[in-house]
């Protein structure tokens, strides 16, 4: 009887609204940010091999699936650190009223994207 | 563990449909999910043609609509249908609440009847909360006082007592635990957000003398530090409560004194 009885749907018929999107949008971006430093790292580390190694990674980033790369992460940082700064401010105790995380979350979610633009733009004009 | 397939007994098949009889001209499509003990068969979805034209305003008034005039084989929790005993709460629309106080046109087309999500089903919409009430009992819900001495009633001042607003008031209807994903996951470990609400309303209780030993207790990876701040408990709440704020309340209090 006890192992018949069936699990009850969850994550497949619950609701999203901004909190949980923001909340499972922190892990991915978190996720995604600890690979592609390994992976600055593994590039580095080539550069000390020489002269050629270098040109192949200019290569890659002056392509349109490195530009589009590149600017991906500058999102994931930038979703990760301002979704973090929520999470400090909600460790401290502040911002638990449900119209306050739905403001919160969404400046994250268009938080994120306007420092994207800043950061590229800073970029390209400036370095 | 995340787990985010059903298990093959339990993925939701087709059901019967159930034609309107009443020829009504204002009919609202309801799919309950519905699961029978007797049969070996999988849970399935019916739908049910409501005559809308003769319906209170609630989604339990639609429950008892289909018990009463279309299905008597539908099984339900439900009691007081005044949001105060926390029988009757369940999955709508895709949100937890109280059928009993959950309006029907605050949800827009087909309206979708679920379980609590992540329970073993009873029987159709009775999901079985026996690993939550026991872990309600782990936090040892009552009041503890080392006085042996003591003849007459603890006094309680008016500040003290209300620091227990936001958290006396929960009737203990599992539609907060039953809607974190963390629960979800940890169910087993983790005391999910009904619980800690209950443990934070003890820990803040002035007349109570084991604050230190229930902060103690609550103290554990994970036990407490599952809650991850996805406040679909906090929006799921029907008394309008804030699990997510108590729970971080018990965590700063952890981390700004030396237990």
């Amino acid at each position: 009887m006890e192992n018949k009885s069936p699990l009850s749907p969850h994550i497949q018929i619950y609701r999203w609204h901004i909190s949980s999107l923001v909340s499972i949008s922190h892990r991915i971006t978190g996720i995604i940010n600890i690979a592609a430093i390994t992976l600055i790292c593994i590039w580095v580390s080539f550069l000390t091999l020489g002269e050629t190694n270098y040109d192949l990674i200019d290569f890659f980033f002056k392509s349109i699936l490195g530009k589009f790369f590149v600017i991906g992460l500058t999102w994931s940082f930038s979703f990760q650190t301002l979704s973090e700064i929520r999470h400090l401010i909600m460790d401290m105790g502040y911002g638990y009223e449900l119209k306050t995380t739905r403001i919160s979350g969404l400046a994250v979610i268009f938080g994120s994207f306007i420092l994207t633009i800043l950061i590229y733009f800073l970029g390209k004009f400036f370095f | 563990m995340v787990q985010i397939n059903l298990p093959k007994n339990s993925e939701v098949k087709k059901g019967k449909y159930y034609k309107d009889q009443t020829g009504s001209d204002n009919i609202r499509k309801v799919n309950v999910y519905r699961w029978d003990p007797s049969t070996e068969e999988n849970p399935r979805l019916d739908t049910y043609e409501v005559d809308m034209n003769n319906c209170p305003s609630k989604v339990l008034d639609i429950l008892n609509k289909i018990k009463n005039e279309i299905d008597p084989s539908l099984a339900y929790r439900r009691s007081c249908a005044h949001g105060v005993c926390g029988s009757c709460a369940m999955n709508m629309g895709g949100k937890n609440g109280l059928a009993c106080t959950t309006s029907h046109e605050e949800i827009d087309g087909d309206l979708d009847i679920y379980p609590l999500p992540h329970l073993n089903v009873k029987r159709d919409l009775i999901g079985d909360l026996d690993g939550l009430y026991k872990q309600y009992q782990s936090i040892e819900p009552w009041l503890k006082t080392t006085s042996k001495t003591n003849s007459t009633e603890i006094y309680q001042s008016k500040k003290d007592r209300e620091k227990l607003d936001g958290a006396y008031e929960c009737i203990m209807c599992a539609c907060c635990s039953t809607s974190c994903p963390s629960y979800w996951w940890n169910g087993d470990k983790y005391l999910g957000p009904a619980v800690l609400l209950q443990a934070y309303r003890w820990i803040v209780d002035s007349r109570d003398d084991e604050r230190k030993a229930r902060l103690k207790k609550v103290a554990d990876e994970l036990k407490l530090y599952r809650c991850h701040t996805i406040l679909n408990c906090t929006s799921a709440c029907p008394k309008g409560l804030n699990p997510a704020k108590a729970i971080a309340e018990i965590k700063k209090m952890l981390a700004t004194s030396n237990i």
